[in-house]
């Protein structure tokens, strides 16, 4: 027995003394927990996706419309857009046009249209139209569900409108006024209430509690028969403004996140040989030659960039040939991205092995930033449903643009001019961290 | 040639080094010798360009060698303590890659890699993976690949930790067929054997401080007695320990007795008191002053400590 307890004490200073195993062990999966508990909702008070960017432009003059704008906008899951910004910061209300060239410019990736004809006289039923870019699957259908949900708990009111109208129509005005007047002072004796008022309601579409069982509904859940009705009777047309084209969606929307995580696992493994090299007394022979310390941290650059953009299109490649993943559509475009990518992931390698002081310290922290990063970027999920501090930290990530500039060639196909912003955030990344990875090179102990 | 006029260099609150002056002239051996710490590697990596002095200056044929001067590093050659070798590469792969980063590209290359792997015995392992190789071998490459491009002074640090006595024995030999054909080389080592052997002039350093230089013969003359007896440090031998003491210096370490006559202290009086005090000549033995006794001497401690 004193033996084993001997051999445990052993296993458990060696655990205390090892922060790699221990960040590894208990602070990796606890910060991955934290994060899926933040996606799935647990312990937030706000849980679900929250500020989808959501054009929105309201033809529609009637009164129930703006009221469906309004819940729109109460809606915490959209962020309602409804005023464009012209270059002199003047606004003006979006129209229709401006619509498509946003989603092109991924300003926003959903937009409704709430047109002039909302309820025709000549025509049974409510008419919406939606605009989108599903380049994430999961908050394409996400935001699909909220639409409906927050239109159906409209609807209603408004096919109350539309009956009114076809009434009016048939009867004609004078005999539709009389008709409502009536079930106004019945629904007033029976119920209580002014019949005034209730009249005022029956003209307005507002037939109370009719559309309760839609209002209530949620996303994948089973359909109240009132939906089921709805359904029928609001028309929603959809329009894919950006990767209808794509001839493998799923793949082509996963391929990206996933490569550059699996780049990013590679690449801070390569940046832990800068120990072995250190180490073993290669560095001193290689700088003992006529060899400059920067030349000697350029070659690990661009090593590290040829390695990355070999293995990215390696994995796009992979994708083609198992998926479909349109590569070859975009191959220029492509590179360029995968070389900017590919120097981010290089740098920031470069940049851990820097600032840390063993190659297990370098592989520990790696993993940890590296999951983090390719959770919090929307390699996993979408960004939209993590709280909103976190989608804030996104943007701080590789990962985030990396998948921005794999979709923004991939799904949207975009141009060389049109990549420029997000290849200057990659390239920026990697001026930066190259820059303080060489100082801290230059300061450490890095080169014996 | 090599010139090193009060190098100093910190390591934050630590003085690796401490205002070290050496001059060491073409084609000699020089041992640099100390203990783990005593300065040694610093200097080495001070003499090689990756680190600059705090303070000091340090020239080669007159020239300042600093990381600046590529020239500089042409004219030198570093055998690094560890094997600094890429190991997943072959012994040939490596040391085209190491003649390749001091400038020698195609046959001038090609026929220094052949020199190389014959003189270190690995012509026929030249394929292998390096790291597949016996501790040895890769110490032989080790040194090869600092020697391609034919540098005028050799650093060694400490270039056969590990290494069986028949490879060290190689190295050793190959060390001084180049230093007579007129390599100069710095060799910086803990074991007295090696300095002693190898070493046309040695430098003894610890704390950062050079104590002493000189060739073997000049370093023994410092010391205060010219034959060093030992002896069991036990009971039977106790007397005759006490009766020593006035006769010259008496250090006891590792339960050995070790006695430093007087100049003036005749042996043979030694042996006189030892048949006296009725112990028998076969519990003594007598020996030259060494290194190992010069750096006691000096520092008051063993090499190893």
């Amino acid at each position: 027995m004193r033996i084993i307890l001997t051999l445990l004490g052993k296993d458990f200073a060696n655990l205390r003394r090892n922060r790699a195993a221990f960040v590894l062990s208990f602070i990796v999966p606890m910060i991955i927990i934290y994060i899926v508990g933040q996606v799935f909702g647990l312990g937030r008070s706000d849980s679900g996706p929250s500020g989808i960017p959501l054009a929105v432009v309201n033809q529609s003059g009637n009164a129930a419309a703006t009221k469906l704008v309004a819940a729109l906008q109460a809606e915490k899951s959209f962020r309602v857009i409804t005023e464009f910004t012209n270059p002199d910061g003047t606004k003006r209300p979006l129209i229709e046009a401006d619509l498509r060239p946003m989603i092109h410019d991924r300003q926003f990736s959903y937009a409704l249209v709430i047109p002039a004809d909302l309820i025709a006289e000549n025509r049974f039923g409510l008419h919406l139209m939606v605009l989108s870019d599903p380049r994430n699957d999961i908050e394409s259908q996400t935001v699909s569900g909220l639409l409906q949900k927050t239109i159906f708990s409209s609807a209603p009111q408004l096919l109350g409108q539309m009956l009114q109208l076809r009434a009016k129509s048939y009867v004609g005005a004078e005999r539709l006024d009389r008709f409502n007047q009536v079930i106004a002072d019945n629904a007033a004796r029976t119920f209580g209430g002014d019949s005034t008022e209730i009249l005022k309601k029956i003209q307005q579409g507002d037939f109370g509690a009719m559309g309760q069982g839609a209002s209530n509904a949620v996303p994948g859940s089973a359909q109240p028969s009132g939906e089921g009705l709805l359904s029928k009777l609001v028309k929603i047309d959809s329009e894919q403004v950006v990767g209808k084209d794509v001839k493998s969606p799923t793949a082509t929307r996963i391929v990206g996140g996933y490569a550059v995580m699996f780049l990013l696992f590679a690449l801070s493994n390569a940046s832990a040989a800068f120990f072995d090299e250190r180490n073993t007394g290669v560095f001193q022979r290689v700088l003992s030659a006529p060899v400059s310390r920067a030349q000697l941290l350029w070659s690990r650059f661009i090593y590290g960039v040829l390695f990355g953009l070999g293995q990215l299109m390696a994995l796009f490649f992979a994708g083609h040939l198992l998926y479909g993943v349109d590569v070859f559509g975009h191959l220029g475009n492509l590179v360029l991205v995968c070389c900017s990518v590919a120097a981010a992931c290089t740098a920031f390698g470069m940049l851990l092995s820097a600032i840390t002081r063993s190659p297990e310290a370098a592989r520990s922290l790696a993993t940890l930033l590296v999951i983090t990063m390719s959770a919090c970027g929307g390699a996993w999920f979408p960004i939209s449903f993590m709280p909103h501090f976190m989608q804030q930290i996104a943007h701080f990530t590789i990962v985030y643009w990396a998948i921005e500039g794999f979709g923004a060639v991939l799904w949207a196909g975009n141009s060389l001019a049109q990549l420029l912003p997000i290849l200057g955030v990659l390239f920026g990344i990697s001026a930066a961290a190259m820059a303080l990875a060489v100082w801290r090179f230059n300061r450490g102990n890095i080169f014996g | 040639m090599l010139n090193l006029e009060n190098l100093t260099k910190r390591y934050g609150a630590l003085t690796a080094l401490d205002g070290v002056s050496l001059r060491i002239e073409t084609g000699e051996f020089f041992g640099l010798l100390g203990p783990n710490g005593a300065g040694k590697s610093t200097l080495m990596s001070l003499i090689a360009g990756l680190r600059p002095a705090d303070v000091g200056t340090l020239t080669l044929d007159g020239v300042a060698l600093n990381s600046a001067n590529a020239a500089g590093r042409l004219a030198l050659g570093l055998v690094p303590q560890n094997i600094a070798l890429y190991p997943e590469l072959s012994a040939d792969q490596n040391l085209r890659i190491f003649g390749q980063l001091y400038g020698l590209r195609g046959p001038l290359l090609k026929e220094r890699v052949e020199e190389a792997l014959v003189a270190v015995q690995l012509v026929e392992r030249r394929k292998d993976q390096v790291k597949n190789f016996s501790g040895g071998m890769q110490r032989r490459l080790n040194l090869a690949a600092a020697l391609l491009h034919r540098p005028k002074l050799l650093l060694c640090d400490e270039p056969t930790v590990g290494v069986d006595p028949q490879s060290r024995n190689a190295i050793f030999e190959y060390l001084e067929r180049l230093n007579r054909e007129g390599l100069t080389v710095i060799y910086s080592t803990h074991y007295m054997e090696e300095a002693t052997r190898l070493c046309s002039r040695i430098g003894v350093i610890d704390h950062g401080k050079i104590l002493a230089t000189g060739t073997l013969e000049q370093l023994l003359t410092r010391l205060p007695f010219e034959e060093e007896i030992r002896f069991s440090a036990d009971e039977a031998t106790a007397p005759l320990a006490a009766a020593l003491a006035a006769l010259g210096e008496l250090a006891t370490h590792d339960g050995i007795h070790r006695f430093r006559p007087r100049a003036d202290y005749k042996l043979s009086n030694f042996y006189t008191l030892t048949e006296s005090l009725g112990l028998p000549a076969r519990l003594f033995t007598s020996q030259r002053p060494t290194l190992e006794a010069l750096f006691l001497h000096l520092t008051g401690r063993t090499i190893r400590e």
